[in-house]
Order: structure tokens, then C-alpha cells, then sequence
């Protein structure tokens, strides 16, 4: 499969469609974003790359550099505005790209979509619920990992039985704010979680659990669930098993899911009119 | 054993549920006495946050009161308190903080016994529910 | 247009995580961790994810600069060269000395102790591992035959029982924590030992609270309970060590009862938690500035390496006598023998041999006497027998004891020479500063505390006409007459330096490209040693040592009746030269403080956030209050990162008699209000 992206890509590049080739590159066992501008480049041209005994290592292409907060793309885009660019994406990164673009992050005009889909133990790997773009040119679009194992263990739990977990889990953060800086969609220049005026500052753990609940909150119409968070934790703190049920609620409340389509806008960005709210009688316990 | 005294925030929105909650204290209505109020301008500018910062220094029960939907003095305020509450409860729940204990309420200017009355039944709801269970168990 | 990634070590602690420098068009736009790493696997803390910031701090060091009048004067660098080469060779060579750094590179630190020896003719070079692990190298070399941490980080995990004492892992090592939680969900018991109540306590099975200064007393309590219950391991004793009957006698005195009496840690908690440890099938003992910063610094490891010994928890897997050390480079630093009685890989000044090696290897004559320690260096300068003194990547102003009298012994220098990227305490007190380049504008290797040598990668050119420090080195070696300072490369540099250190013989750029190697690493093929002393110690048995104890240099009187225990905080690293430059960890933590217990708060009348006056017999300073349970009653403990609020005005500068390492970590105290 590989060897067919490499010539796609490669086939873009010299058609002259785009200009560079944003994707991950392998070199000397170690895989990171690169932007291929040569064709010999794109030789070392990966989606992702397996180590005996250790996790399949993907990339998004989506980190918020800091301090600028801004995504690789987007700052391309400010120095070479005219630039056309071929994106290589794989499910979760297209929905962080749709997500970004609805709220002006980057702009689509110049982007050209080269989707992956993944294969079916990739996504179980990843727990990824749709481990494919809306239009794959290459790989078939599988069936994702619709029911979480952590989740239904957390949904098993009392109401002190959850919380008992959470004090636990939540008690071990070292506020690397990893979680943050490696969520595509967390870019606000002033970052709540970084107010005095939440939690106090300046020592670890962190005040819990509004320091992670101001995360979960505010991702709750953005989670894209890469999975990214957890997988930058150090301390390895289940975050995603709660920002994956909210986005399944918000489905279930709203009828919309992020990160699928560029015309749906965020329910709580809108009326009850432009998007009315299912009426739930169980208070969710 | 001394019985539970619950500390319960209310957040009121100026136009409606403050003059409701005001009506209510004219018409000399019984109300239990644990409830602290905060005016606000309108329910909609209640972010979640707060809610959690009441949870986290030790509130017992969080009361919004907003205007019924169609009434907004700013038309559209409310809609967004009733899906931003609605997330709200779902996280809180997740998290192991029992959702009953946020209590969103419609009650116009003219509904001072309304007020009266979902108050008294909200205190006694956190009277059931217990103490805040995040109480005592946040620091090392 | 050019977007790369370049994949470098994190400049802070000595986990030695990886991560991606993203570089856009020559310029740092941020950091993105390494998944594939052995260790950090794409995960970094607070500092590591914030640590390109500093470099384009606009604080930077960009020209040389001489003082003139008491200001400083931007130079060129033939001038600035010029000058050096001018005072430093008019001294004789007992009257200069080196100060070597630990965030620079093994390669600059070889040398920098090449150029001390070589061409200054001294062997007065010392660096930072003074004031903190000098008491591991001398404690576990007498014990082990060699001063470093036995086995490697992701063992840990593994491990059945975790004994941290004397370290605030969490806060200090945070990916080195991550393996010990690990451990804990796999079922691993942990025990804590330390006055504080650290981060790790609340995940701890047993803490024990000693009181600071009496680890040698705590260690030789869990000895007396193994030996009196028969938990020790007989064959491993037997077969692997020496001098036991020295330790058994020793170790009887030690009863639960007179170990609770000195440390103030109830009988039964020592008991079970020797059980725990003896008992478990593969023990690691994790330790670090609380064990090494006593005068009685090697006495506490030695006692360590008696404990590990008498339960066979040596030479195996997931076991080890585990130093954590500290700066990014400061293995690599000892390794490459910036000490004053060593060469590189702790061949020593005074063995004929290894001299008459490495008069070979660098075609010169070389010094016979040992030199002066970091410490040391103060005194001789203090009085006048130090006339220069060229520092590189250190700032003494803030990291030593008593640094008043580091002050006065700095301005009493004739001639001072600083090279560093920023403008430090140390370095405005220099007649002449030389600006060097930070870890992203340069070449090199540096040695993560598991003793895993691993590159440091160019990401961008250097700021202003800073210079990578191995090229001003080499530059002052030409000019001062030497021909053995021509590399075109970092890599031709460890190609020497492979030549003449034996482990680190097979160590070459082509080898480490990937996930870098552990020394002993003794030939091309080597494929690097997770764990040492596998069947035979590098001295060939462990040796026990009996060992007393002995309370600190200075303790709590009538005049002074608080302990000072100094630290760190995650939030800010050592002195603060990088850390307090970044936005997002100056926003953590803005200024000093101190932390005081309710107790003692409430005698003393003060409240939270107040500022107080701290006194000690060798200064004073003004710190921000911050009353916590964290530290006992009787305890209290400042952050040494503040200049503005310098802990080391306080400390005592006394220091252990072999390793001359200072007691940072007890000195007497008084607070007042101000």
C-alpha cells in the first residue's frame, strides 16, 4: 500500500497539482512530519511505522506549534499564501482539518486531500470509531471500534465508584499539559486551563477535577477522539474514555458528530432553532 | 448529629428568575434559608466553569434560573444555557458528581410562587443527595 | 521553502527524552516528542514541551563582551580570543583552573579537560557533578568498582518492589516517575523515603518521614531487621561480595527501637517495609540529591550499596542501586573526565599507565598532581592563590553553598572568563564573556543518566555570532600554540575520544544514529550493556563497608532552630537561566518561596503570601510564604532557582571529606518577620 501513496504522491508532484506534499517521513527509524518539495524525497514516504513490541507510531499533522498556537499548515499559509499544498490525511487528521477550517484555522482553497483509510487493526489500536477520510483514494474503509472497552468499564460504575477512579487517575497528572499541546484543536491563545482564576498554579497535581474538566468541556463539540491526549500523558490518565462518550451524547443530543462535514456548525455555537436538542429524561447517571 | 446545612449557589438571571425569586420574598413566601443567591444579566452567560468552581470550593448544589424559552431579553441567551447545562450534566455524571445536584429552571417574573416552590424542592433534593462528595478529598 | 523535524535530547534533566525540534524555514516553531523514543515514548514534561523558548530568548548572548569600567563592551572575536590567551598564559599552572559544564556536549567536555590538561597544564577542571553526584561516583566506585546507575529506566517497570529515597521523582525526573507508576499498576509495592511529602507519597505503600541528615541511620535499621530475620541472600553473599562481618557487626547497633529514636520513623513502619524490599524478588533502589548532598554524601550510598548487596538486588534486570542524575549531560561530563583526579572513563590522574596513554595519545607532557575540586577553587580564589579561572556553561553565583563568599572569591580573581548563551549571575561578575550556542545549534552527544550516549542535532544556525563552544575551545587551543585541536567535526572528536576511553570504545556517530547506546560499550560490535555487573562487579566482589552514623555539619539550635532543606519544583530547572526565560514556567511558578508547616507558621505569627526575612550564620533573604503540610514541623524548604530570593545565601559549605560534595540539604535557620 505503501508503495502506491509513494506514487500517487510522487504523480502530484510532478503534474505540477501541488506544489509540496505535507506527510511523515522515516529516517534512521525515527518518523516525523516532513514536507517533501523533491520527488526523490517521497521514496521515504510513510503512513506509519511499526517497532517490534512497541505501538504503531502515527503522526497527526496537525500540532499546535507553541507559543504561536497555530498549526503547521496554518503558518505556511501565512508566509506563502499562494502555495498549493498536498495533504496527506488519514481519517482522524481529515476530521481535525474540517474542524480547524470551521473555525478558520486554515483555509482549504490551496489544500489538496490525499486520503488514507486505515486498516482494521490499525483502528482497533487506536480505538477509532471512523478510521477513514470521506473520500479515500487509497485503502478500503473498514468498520471502526464503535464500543470502547474503557468506557463501558467507566458507564459500569457508581456514581462514587467513578469518582473514586477519577480522583485516583486525575491525582497522578504532573501538568505537562501534554494532553493540550498535542490536541489538534486546542488552540486558544489564552488557554482557560492556564488561569490562576480556575485552578491555582504552580503546583502538581493540579487542582482536580475542574483542571481536566475545563479540557473536557470545552472539547466536547471539538473532540475528534485521535487520542492524542492519552497518548501524551506520562502518567497514562484514561482522558479520552470521557471526551469519547460526550461526543457520543452530543450526537445523541445534537444528531452531529465533529470533524465530518465543513457546513455543520458546532450546536453550541447555535439556537435551539438552527439546532434543536433531543429531550433527555434520564439525567445521565 | 448536627442535621446537613447545604451551601447552595443560585445563579439568577436579572430579568426573570430575580424578580421572580423577588416577588416571591414580597409575597412573604416560605423559602428555606441556604440558598445564595448571584444576580446575573442573563442565564446565558453562565459558563460551565463557574458550576464546576462552585463544585470545587465546596458547594453542595448549583441552581440556574433563566427565562422560559421565547422570553430571552437577549431573544436567544437562554437557548444556549439549556444545551450548555445539558453537556454539563452528562460530564459531571462521567466524572462521578451527581447531575441532580445542577437544577436548571424556567421561572418568569410573575412566577414568584414557582420560585418558591422549586427552590424548597431543589434544598431538599441536596438535603437527599448528601454532602458535596468532592469535599475534604481534593488535597494530598 | 523547508519544513524539517529534527530530532535532538531535551537540555533539562537527565532522563534524556527525545523530541522533535520543528524548524520552518531556519526558524523554531515548537517541539514535537518523539514516539518512537525507548524512554520518553512521545511523551514530555512541562519543561521539555516549552524548551525551545529559550533559545530565541532576545537575552541571548550574541558578541563577546569585555568589562570596561565596570560595563560591559561588545568585542570582536579575535579580540576577545586574543585576550584570553593573553591572561590565561601568563599565569603558572597552579594558579588557574576550569570550570566544565554539564549541558555541554561529551565532546566539549573532553576538551575542555584536554585543553585544562594539554595546554593549561592543570588538572584543576571540575564541573557541576561537585555539588551533586560527587558522592555517587566515589561512594559506588568504592562499593561497586564504577559510579553510575546500574541498570536502565525501562526496567523499572518491572521490578517488584520500587525503594525511592532521598528523590522527588516525580518533580525532578517525570518520565523516570511515569515507569515507576508503571510498576505500581503492575502490582509493584513502592516505598518512599523522605522528609517531604512529594508528589509520589500518595502512590506510596510505606513513607518514611526521617528526619534530614539521618539516612545512614534508616539504611543500616532495614539491615538489622533483614539480618535479624535471615532475610538477606545468603548465596549472592557468599559468592559475590566481600567484607560482610564488617557490616554485620555494624549493622546490629541498629535496632528498630534506636533507628526510631534518630529518625523519628515509628518501629513497626522500618519493619515492614525492610520486609516488603528484603522480600521481593527484584528490588531497585532509586536515589538522588538526598542521599549524595550530606557531608556525609558517600557514607548515605555507601550504605545504599550495602542495602542492595546484602539482598542480592545487584546484577540482575530490574534490580540496581539506581543514581538519578540530575543535568542532561552531566554523566557524559564525568565520563569524559572533566574531574580533577580523572581522565575520561575514570582512568586515573595518578595511575603511571593511564597518564603515559594519554601523554601519548595527545603528544604533551601532562600534570601529576590531582587538582582542585569546584569547592575548593572558591577557597584557593578567596585567598588569593587562584588568580584565573575560565568557566563554561555554569553559574556558581547561584548553584553553590555560602555564595556570598563565592562572590568575594569570584571578585578577587584577577581574571574571569564566562562562556555561556545568557548573561548569568556569574557571568556579570567575568572581565571578559564568550557567547556558546544552546543544544539546537549544535552538534554532539550527550549521556542520559541510564548511561545511554545519544545525539544532540543542529536545528538552527547560531543566534548572533555566538560560536558551538567545541569551536572556541579549539580555537583557544591554536592559539595557544597547540597542534592537537584540529576537527572538522563533533564526530572526529568522538572518534578520539573512543580511542582513548575504553567504555566508551565502540561508540561512533554511524552507531547511534537511532536509539543511541549504553556505555560499557567497548568495541564496534558491542551492542551497549542495559545492566551492569551482570555475575562479576567491576571491581570484582561488592564491597561492604560498616558504616556510623553522623548527624549534619550544622544542626537546629537555641539561635537557629529550623532545618533549611533546599530543592527544586518541576515548574523551573537549577538556577533558572533557561527556565526563567520561558512565558509558560515563569507563569507557574513567578518568584521564590518557602514552604513552612502550619505549626511552625502559627508560632512564628506569619501567614500565607507574607514576605518573610530567612537568616542563616552565612546570610540572609526575603521569600514568599507558602504554609503547607508538606514539610514536617521543624523543616522548612526553598527552591534554589530565584536569584532574587538565592537559597544558597543560606546554605553551609561544609562538605563531605572524599567527595567534597556540599550539605546542601540541613543547615540551621531562623525565620522573622519583616
Amino acid at each position: 500500500m505503501i508503495e502506491k501513496l509513494q506514487k500517487l504522491a510522487k504523480d502530484y508532484l510532478i503534474s505540477g497539482k501541488v506544489e509540496v506534499i505535507f506527510g511523515l517521513r522515516e529516517k534512521d527509524n525515527h518518523l516525523a512530519p516532513y514536507i517533501f518539495t523533491q520527488v526523490e524525497e517521497l521514496d521515504s514516504l510513510v503512513i506509519s511505522s511499526g517497532q517490534a513490541g512497541m505501538q504503531t507510531v502515527k503522526y497527526p499533522l496537525f500540532y499546535t506549534c507553541r507559543p504561536s498556537k497555530k498549526n503547521i499548515i496554518r503558518l505556511i499559509e501565512e508566509k506563502y499564501p499562494a502555495i498549493k499544498m498536498g495533504v496527506i490525511v488519514k481519517g482522524c487528521e481529515e476530521r481535525a482539518f474540517i474542524e480547524l477550517a470551521k473555525r478558520n484555522q486554515i483555509n482549504m482553497e490551496n489544500i489538496e486531500i490525499l486520503g488514507v483509510a486505515c486498516s482494521r487493526e490499525e483502528a482497533i489500536e487506536c480505538r477509532c470509531p471512523r478510521p477513514y477520510p470521506n473520500h479515500p483514494l487509497l485503502g478500503e474503509k473498514v468498520e471502526g471500534v464503535l464500543e470502547d472497552k474503557n468506557v463501558g468499564e467507566l458507564l459500569n460504575k457508581g456514581l462514587s465508584e467513578r469518582l473514586a477512579f477519577w480522583q485516583f487517575q486525575l491525582s497522578k497528572c504532573m501538568k505537562c499539559y501534554g494532553c493540550r499541546n498535542a490536541c489538534p484543536l486546542c488552540f486558544c491563545q489564552d488557554c482557560a486551563m492556564e488561569q490562576e482564576l480556575w485552578s491555582k498554579i504552580g503546583e502538581i497535581p493540579p487542582e482536580i477535577p475542574i483542571f481536566h474538566f475545563i479540557r473536557f468541556y470545552h472539547l466536547a463539540d471539538r473532540c475528534i477522539e485521535c487520542g492524542e491526549c492519552e497518548k501524551a500523558c506520562p502518567m497514562d490518565i484514561p482522558l479520552l474514555t470521557i471526551s469519547k462518550q460526550v461526543r457520543k451524547d452530543v450526537k445523541e443530543l445534537f444528531n452531529y458528530e465533529s470533524g465530518l462535514d465543513l457546513k455543520q456548525e458546532s450546536p453550541l455555537l447555535t439556537t435551539l432553532d438552527e439546532r434543536p436538542m433531543k429531550e433527555v429524561k434520564n439525567d445521565g447517571i | 448529629m448536627k442535621e446537613f446545612e447545604p451551601k447552595i449557589i443560585g445563579f439568577c438571571c436579572n430579568w426573570c428568575t430575580y424578580a421572580g425569586a423577588d416577588l416571591a420574598g414580597v409575597s412573604r413566601l416560605q423559602m428555606p434559608p441556604d440558598f445564595r443567591m448571584i444576580r446575573v444579566m442573563c442565564s446565558g452567560t453562565i459558563d460551565p466553569l463557574y458550576v464546576m468552581e462552585a463544585f470545587q470550593k465546596g458547594a453542595d448544589g448549583v441552581f440556574i434560573g433563566g427565562c422560559h424559552i421565547g422570553d430571552c431579553h437577549y431573544q436567544t441567551g437562554n437557548h444556549r444555557t439549556k444545551k450548555r447545562v445539558a453537556i454539563l450534566k452528562k460530564i459531571l455524571s462521567y466524572l462521578g458528581i451527581d447531575p441532580r445536584r445542577v437544577r436548571l429552571e424556567w421561572v418568569s417574573a410573575a412566577e414568584g410562587q414557582k420560585y418558591a416552590e422549586v427552590v424548597t424542592d431543589f434544598v431538599a433534593e441536596i438535603k437527599r443527595l448528601g454532602p458535596n462528595p468532592l469535599k475534604g478529598r481534593l488535597k494530598v | 521553502m523547508e519544513y524539517k523535524n529534527v530530532l535532538t535530547v531535551c537540555p533539562y534533566c537527565g532522563c534524556g527524552c527525545n523530541f522533535y525540534l520543528q524548524v520552518l524555514d531556519g526558524e523554531l516553531v515548537g517541539i514535537l516528542p518523539c514516539k518512537s523514543h525507548l524512554v520518553s515514548q512521545g511523551k514530555l514534561c512541562i519543561k521539555g514541551w516549552n524548551a525551545s523558548d529559550f533559545v530565541v530568548s532576545k537575552d541571548r548572548l550574541t558578541k563577546p563582551l569585555r568589562k570596561k569600567n565596570g560595563k560591559f563592551v561588545e568585542i570582536s572575536w579575535e579580540e576577545a580570543l586574543n585576550l584570553v590567551t593573553e591572561k590565561l598564559t601568563q599565569y603558572s599552572p597552579d594558579a588557574v583552573a576550569v570550570l566544565s559544564s554539564a549541558k555541554c556536549t561529551n565532546e566539549e567536555n573532553y576538551l575542555m579537560m584536554k585543553f585544562a590538561r594539554a595546554v593549561l597544564k592543570t588538572n584543576s577542571v571540575d564541573h557541576c557533578a561537585r555539588l551533586c553526584h560527587a558522592a555517587t561516583v566515589v561512594g559506588l566506585g568504592k562499593t561497586f568498582g564504577s559510579g553510575a546507575m546500574t541498570n536502565s529506566i525501562g526496567e523499572l517497570e518491572d521490578a517488584d518492589c520500587i525503594f525511592v529515597i532521598g528523590s522527588n521523582t516525580t518533580e525532578q525526573h517525570p518520565l523516570i516517575a511515569r515507569y515507576i507508576m508503571r510498576a505500581r499498576e503492575k502490582g509493584s509495592k513502592l516505598i518512599v523515603a523522605d522528609p517531604r511529602l512529594i508528589p509520589l507519597t500518595q502512590f506510596a505503600d510505606y513513607h518514611l518521614r526521617q528526619r534530614p541528615g539521618t539516612d545512614v541511620a534508616l539504611l543500616n535499621g532495614f539491615m538489622n531487621v533483614i539480618l535479624k530475620e535471615g532475610w538477606e541472600d545468603k548465596k549472592f553473599i557468599n559468592e559475590c561480595t566481600e567484607d560482610f562481618e564488617e557490616l554485620k557487626e555494624v549493622a546490629k547497633k541498629y535496632t528498630p527501637e534506636e533507628v526510631e529514636k534518630i529518625t523519628g520513623i515509628p518501629q513497626e513502619l522500618i519493619i515492614k517495609a525492610s520486609r516488603t524490599y528484603a522480600q521481593a524478588k527484584s528490588a531497585s533502589l532509586i536515589y538522588s540529591m538526598g542521599i549524595t548532598q550530606h557531608t556525609t554524601g558517600v557514607d548515605n550510598v555507601v550504605s545504599c550499596s550495602n542495602l542492595a548487596l546484602l539482598t542480592g538486588n545487584v546484577g540482575r534486570p530490574s534490580t540496581g542501586v539506581n543514581p538519578l542524575r540530575g543535568q542532561s549531560n552531566v554523566q557524559g561530563a564525568c565520563d569524559m573526565g572533566a574531574l580533577p583526579n580523572l581522565y575520561s572513563g575514570y582512568q586515573s590522574v595518578a595511575d603511571e599507565n593511564a597518564r603515559a596513554k594519554f601523554e601519548k595519545a595527545w603528544n604533551t607532557e601532562l600534570p601529576t598532581k590531582p587538582g582542585l575540586t569546584v569547592v575548593e577553587m572558591m577557597h584557593e580564589a578567596a585567598k588569593g592563590n587562584l588568580k584565573a579561572i575560565y568557566i563554561m556553561g555554569e553559574n556558581p553565583m547561584l548553584s553553590e553553598p555560602d555564595i556570598n563568599q563565592v562572590k568575594k572569591a569570584l571578585e578577587n580573581l584577577e581574571f574571569l572568563v564566562v562562556q555561556d548563551i545568557f548573561l548569568t549571575e556569574t557571568a556579570q561578575l567575568a572581565d571578559l564573556v564568550l557567547p556558546g550556542t544552546s543544544y539546537a545549534e549544535r552538534d554532539g552527544t550527550v549521556t542520559a543518566t541510564d548511561r545511554r550516549v545519544q545525539r544532540i542535532r543542529k536545528a538552527i544556525e547560531p543566534i548572533g555570532e555566538s560560536k558551538p563552544d567545541w569551536q572556541i575551545i579549539c580555537e583557544l587551543a591554536r592559539k595557544m600554540g597547540s597542534e592537537r585541536f584540529e576537527y572538522s567535526s563533533p564526530a572526529e572528536i568522538m572518534d578520539e575520544i573512543a580511542s582513548v576511553t575504553p567504555i566508551y570504545g565502540g561508540i561512533g556517530y554511524e552507531r547511534i544514529e537511532d536509539i543511541g547506546l549504553q556505555w560499557p560499550c567497548p568495541s564496534k560490535e558491542h551492542p551497549g550493556t542495559p545492566y551492569l555487573h551482570q555475575g562479576k562487579f567491576s571491581r570484582g566482589k561488592g564491597k561492604f563497608f560498616g558504616i556510623e552514623f553522623k548527624e549534619a555539619a550544622e544542626l537546629p539550635d537555641a539561635d537557629y532552630p529550623l532545618i533549611l532543606t533546599t530543592g527544586r519544583t518541576i515548574f523551573h530547572y537549577h538556577t533558572g537561566t533557561m527556565t526563567r526565560r520561558t512565558e509558560a514556567l515563569n507563569r507557574e511558578v513567578p518568584t521564590g518561596y518557602m514552604e513552612i508547616n502550619f505549626k511552625d507558621a502559627e508560632k512564628l505569627n506569619i501567614f500565607e503570601g507574607e514576605i518573610v526575612a530567612v537568616k542563616s550564620r552565612r546570610g540572609k533573604i526575603e521569600v514568599k510564604v507558602q504554609i503547607t503540610k508538606k514539610v514536617p514541623e521543624g523543616v522548612i524548604f526553598i527552591p534554589f532557582h530565584f536569584a532574587e530570593s538565592p537559597a544558597n545565601a543560606l546554605t553551609n559549605s561544609a562538605f563531605d571529606p572524599v567527595a567534597k560534595i556540599p550539605e546542601y540539604k540541613v543547615c540551621a535557620v531562623k525565620v522573622e518577620k519583616k
